[in-house]
């Protein structure tokens, strides 16, 4: 047995060994495409390559679920040390592959179920679509902001709740029409149901699909909207007034220099999870990159007023304010504060509660505010 | 000059013809990778590198089982004129069929045998609808069984986005996980569920025997080849293509049940359920000339372009639609070299 | 309303510029399941043109791929007389796969001086009451038809059947690639990959619901828009859920066509021709 074990090892150094270059291996749900999720881990993984001159990547783009267990297979023979999989979906083969190959790395985004050898990463938006529900409240005039949603998922519906009570923050009559479009990626989709809500009185737009179809649109009618996931602002530059980036490679330089140093091993991964914010840089409000709000649209915003503990302040001011404090290590504001109520009535928050990380990761409930179908929606 | 049928082809003419039209091909295919800097010889190495180890093989095998049973009655279906391009749609209903059977009945020694029945019956059941609206309606199953798979589409978002969402997966589009008992063995730690590639091989022959051996059978082929001559024969057109509707909803719904119960475990997400089999498997059955046995050779040969795209997409960081490219090509490829192959120049008028 | 009428004629002019395309060849008794495919390759080339010269000339390289796309199905379905379903299909493939890798440095840039959507919404209208026309008052339109219907007694009346065959697959390639020039050049104004979503197979099934009738193609293309629009005006107004409503416009294509009567699709449709039997 110890014979074995030592074999084992020398075999792990030699291959470590090799050129000094640690291999990590990417597997993305979907094609790489223009804007959307998997782009976004690419110019991650593109970013932590040029960063750390060791690393040495690979990829493989549109894996379907049940596939991914071959791939890591494959991954593994080609010698990856590092696996990265990007999807929910993939978790039963990760570890599965976890266990078929006890010396590999494996990180699970959007993960939740960890290994030895299996950590979970997530870099997510509620912060920021808060801010970005802020800003929609007040440019709104005819009080109905409109949200085109992919598929509904707790993910989807915590990105809708924050929103909503941004909105409702500055605008407490506001109106989030949600629209279902059941695909990540559907331009036509996303076009006709941003007509839909524009013909129903929407004049502000956010969304999750993976194209800036939506900002298209909208700015064809002169309807604010905010980016999603990647900078948008040069698909309607008078009109997107911000949006959620993400930096994935922010995580996945973090993780790689700690498996490089040593940090991790496949040994002591089982309670590492990000869950990282907008303290941890991973995620940005922004029109575009160093571009929290449109210049174009910051007068208005300074114009617009709401009322926060009794007192009138500036919008602007607010979720500058805010911006700043959630970007601080120590942040004080969260938007999933209690009390707060769905929209049956049911109380989901007590007061002077935040909401866990559990409750956040399984959030079915809908916001006040929130108009639409809401499918799972608890009774 | 005329450009007519030869009636027999000599071996070596069709070897000929299949030796350039598959060069043409691969040609094509070797200027694509020169032009993304890829030599062109290590990417046909890569193609064909599924046939060298366990994992390939497993690989094509797992894609074979769906295509093998989708292939097998659509070789009948086309073969009689009933134009099936709704298997995809026919696929999920055997995976709703499954997944009810599985999720909402007690488990036990009969879930599996259960699950095939149910779910082939719904599959049956949907392509039968297509062939009773062409009969009493005259709607053009063409139209109706593409429309279908929207539909079917929608309806298992429906089902796993509400009343069939799991109380185990967090939230994301899922049931939960099926009972062991709903399971089916794999081989080794594969993915190839084996009594569906069993169930496939048993298709695929016996609708051979059905087909060639049978007054059924014989029915059958009066109407695919000459629907005058079964209208004075007395054949009872609209039964006869309602049954072979039947057969091959019935098969496609076995390729569903195959690919819950033996790869996923669970009813998820549509687009993720079939890689788009039901409409590779019309390829095989054409490849396999209305023959449900030829099945058993064009499925795996499918399974091998499949899998062998997956494997250049991996290894050189291709994107994946170079799957396409390679599939589009080679198909073409044969599609061309069968045609050529039966025709002849000759120089006369 | 007017906005639903309005979002009818917009979303549905894709799907019938395509849907008169392979209208057009099938006519000719020539299926073109490639559709989906030609459509992707021809929006990439309309784009790219487009955004490096102009997209007036983004249109005609749209359009002039989707020709050499039919010519280049023609020879297999009408010169070598192969099986036309399964040539499409490896067509469809080819076309998809191709656009994805050709076009992944387009991917991500806007198109900063869009086309009008409406002025290629009356075009397609002109062109569909064109080929109302050609198809009935031309010689050309009655070669096409005869072909369509009777290759035999057509080739013993001197119409070169191959000849007129490629000409309908060149000229409804043309309209294909019309469609997928207004998809990246109008419609959504930049490009990506799988950008045609699957209209390409509704416009396969318009034709089917059209009867092979221009003039009825009009109206089920905008059928088909009014409905694809009103699944997400009526989503959440009534309580039903959203799946029921984005199966709707599928399911009542299936019931029009019921209720409309017995379509008869051209008699040689799908049939190579071959003058010795």
């Amino acid at each position: 047995m110890r014979r074995i074990l030592g074999w084992l090892l020398l075999a792990l150094g030699l291959a470590w060994a090799q050129g000094d270059k640690l291999k990590a291996c990417f597997i993305y749900v979907g094609p790489i495409g223009d804007a959307g999720w998997t782009y976004a881990h690419d110019v991650g993984r593109k970013k932590a390559e040029a960063a750390l001159p060791w690393l040495e990547t690979r990829y493989v783009e549109s894996v379907p679920e049940a596939q991914a267990l071959p791939v890591i297979d494959r991954f593994v023979k080609e010698g990856c040390q590092v696996i990265f999989a990007t999807s929910f979906g993939y978790m039963e083969a990760v570890l599965e592959g976890a266990k078929k190959y006890p010396n590999v790395i494996f990180a699970h985004a959007t993960g939740i179920k960890r290994a030895p050898n299996v950590a979970t990463y997530m870099a997510d938006f509620y912060q920021v679509y808060y801010l970005n529900g802020l800003a929609a409240g007040a440019l709104s005039r005819t009080g109905k902001v409109g949200y085109v949603a992919a598929f509904p998922i707790p993910e989807v519906k915590r990105h809708i709740n924050a929103f909503t009570l941004g909105v409702r923050a500055v605008n407490p009559k506001a109106q989030v029409l949600v629209r279902w479009i059941n695909a990540w990626y559907d331009p036509a989709k996303a076009r006709e149901a941003t007509e839909a809500l524009l013909a129903q009185g929407a004049d502000v737009f956010t969304f999750t699909e993976d194209t800036p179809t939506v900002i298209q649109t909208a700015a064809k009618k002169g309807a604010y909207s905010f980016g999603h996931y990647t900078p948008m602002l040069k698909f309607a530059p008078d009109h997107v007034v911000s949006g959620q980036i993400v930096h994935w490679d922010v995580i996945y330089i973090d993780f790689l220099k700690k498996v490089k140093e040593g940090v991790y091993t496949p040994k002591n991964l089982e309670k590492v999870d990000y869950f990282w914010l907008l303290q941890h840089k991973a995620v940005e409000m922004g029109a575009d990159y160093g571009v929290p709000i449109n210049p174009k649209h910051v007068p208005l915003l300074k114009k617009a007023q709401m009322t926060v503990g009794g007192k009138k302040v500036g919008v602007y001011d607010r979720i500058m304010a805010l911006l700043k404090d959630m970007q601080s290590p120590k942040p004080t504001f969260d938007p999933f504060t209690g009390p707060i109520q769905d929209r049956k009535g049911v109380l989901r928050i007590p007061a002077g509660k935040k909401a866990t990380l559990e409750e956040l990761l399984t959030m079915e409930w809908a916001a006040p505010g929130v108009v639409g179908d809401w499918p799972g929606e608890p009774r | 000059m005329r450009w007519e049928l030869d009636p027999s082809p000599s071996p070596r003419k069709v070897l000929l013809t299949y030796a350039l039209f598959l060069g043409l091909a691969l040609l094509g295919l070797g200027l694509l990778f020169l032009l993304y800097g890829v030599p062109p010889l290590k990417a046909y190495a890569l193609l064909l590198s599924p046939l060298t180890d366990t994992l390939g093989l497993a690989e094509v095998m797992r894609r074979t089982i769906p295509l093998l049973l989708i292939g097998a009655g659509l070789a009948l279906a086309f073969r009689i004129g009933f134009f099936n391009i709704g298997a995809e749609g026919q696929l999920l209903m055997g995976a709703v069929g499954a997944a009810y059977v599985a999720l909402f009945l007690p488990p036990g020694l009969w879930s599996l045998p259960l699950m095939f029945l149910f779910g082939g019956s719904l599959g049956a059941l949907w392509a039968g609808l297509a062939a009773w609206l062409r009969a009493r309606f005259g709607v053009n199953e063409i139209l109706t069984t593409l429309m279908q798979n929207y539909l079917v589409y929608y309806l298992v978002v429906y089902l796993v986005a509400g009343p069939w969402k799991g109380q185990m997966v967090f939230g994301f589009l899922y049931t939960d996980r099926f009972p062991p008992e709903a399971q089916l063995p794999r081989l080794g730690d594969t993915l190839v569920h084996w009594p569906t590639l069993v169930l496939g091989m048993v298709a695929a022959m016996g609708l051979q025997v059905l087909l060639f051996r049978t007054p059924l059978g014989f029915e059958w082929r009066v109407l695919g080849e000459n629907p005058e001559a079964a209208r004075y024969l007395g054949l009872k057109g609209g039964r006869l293509i309602l049954l072979a509707a039947l057969l091959s909803g019935f098969l496609a719904g076995l390729a569903g049940v195959g690919e819950v119960a033996g790869i996923h475990l669970r009813l998820l997400e549509p687009a993720q359920i079939s890689l788009g089999y039901g409409f590779t498997a019309i390829l095989a059955a054409w490849l396999a000339r209305g023959r449900p046995l030829g099945v058993l050779l064009t499925a795996p040969l499918l399974g091998l372009i499949l899998a062998g795209g997956d494997a250049l997409k991996l290894a050189l960081s291709m994107p994946f639609r170079v799957v396409d490219v390679a599939a589009g090509l080679l198909l073409l490829g044969f599609i061309g070299a069968e045609a050529l192959s039966r025709r002849r120049l000759v120089w006369r008028r | 309303m007017e906005e639903a009428l309005l979002r009818a004629v917009l979303f549905g002019t894709p799907l019938l510029l395509a849907g008169l395309g392979a209208l057009l060849s099938e006519r000719g008794g020539v299926v073109n399941l490639g559709v989906e495919g030609m459509m992707a390759l021809s929006a990439l080339v309309a784009f790219a043109v487009g955004l490096q010269v102009h997209p007036a000339l983004g249109v005609l390289a749209g359009m002039g791929v989707g020709s050499l796309l039919g010519l280049f199905l023609g020879v297999f379905a009408v010169s070598l007389r192969a099986n036309q379903f399964v040539a499409g299909l490896a067509l469809a493939a080819l076309g998809l796969g191709a656009s994805g890798l050709l076009g992944k440095r387009y991917e991500g840039t806007p198109l900063p001086n869009p086309l009008p959507e409406g002025m290629l919404a009356m075009l397609a209208l002109i062109l569909a009451l064109g080929l109302h026309l050609l198809l009935s008052r031309t010689r050309f339109g009655l070669y096409l038809r005869s072909v369509g219907e009777n290759p035999k007694a057509a080739d013993l009346f001197g119409v070169s059947v191959d000849g007129v065959r490629y000409l309908a697959l060149a000229l409804g390639g043309g309209m294909i690639g019309l469609a997928g020039a207004y998809l990246s050049l109008a419609y959504r104004p930049s490009w990506t990959d799988g950008m045609t979503a699957g209209l390409g197979w509704v416009a396969i099934a318009l034709v089917i619901l059209a009867a092979w009738q221009p003039l009825r193609a009009i109206f089920g293309a905008y059928l088909f828009g009014l409905l694809f629009f009103l699944q997400f005006r009526l989503q959440g107004s009534v309580p039903i859920p959203s799946e029921a409503f984005a199966a709707m416009p599928y399911l009542l294509v299936i019931l029009v066509l019921a209720l409309s009567g017995r379509a008869r699709a051209p008699k040689a449709l799908g049939q190579p021709f071959d003058r010795g039997r």
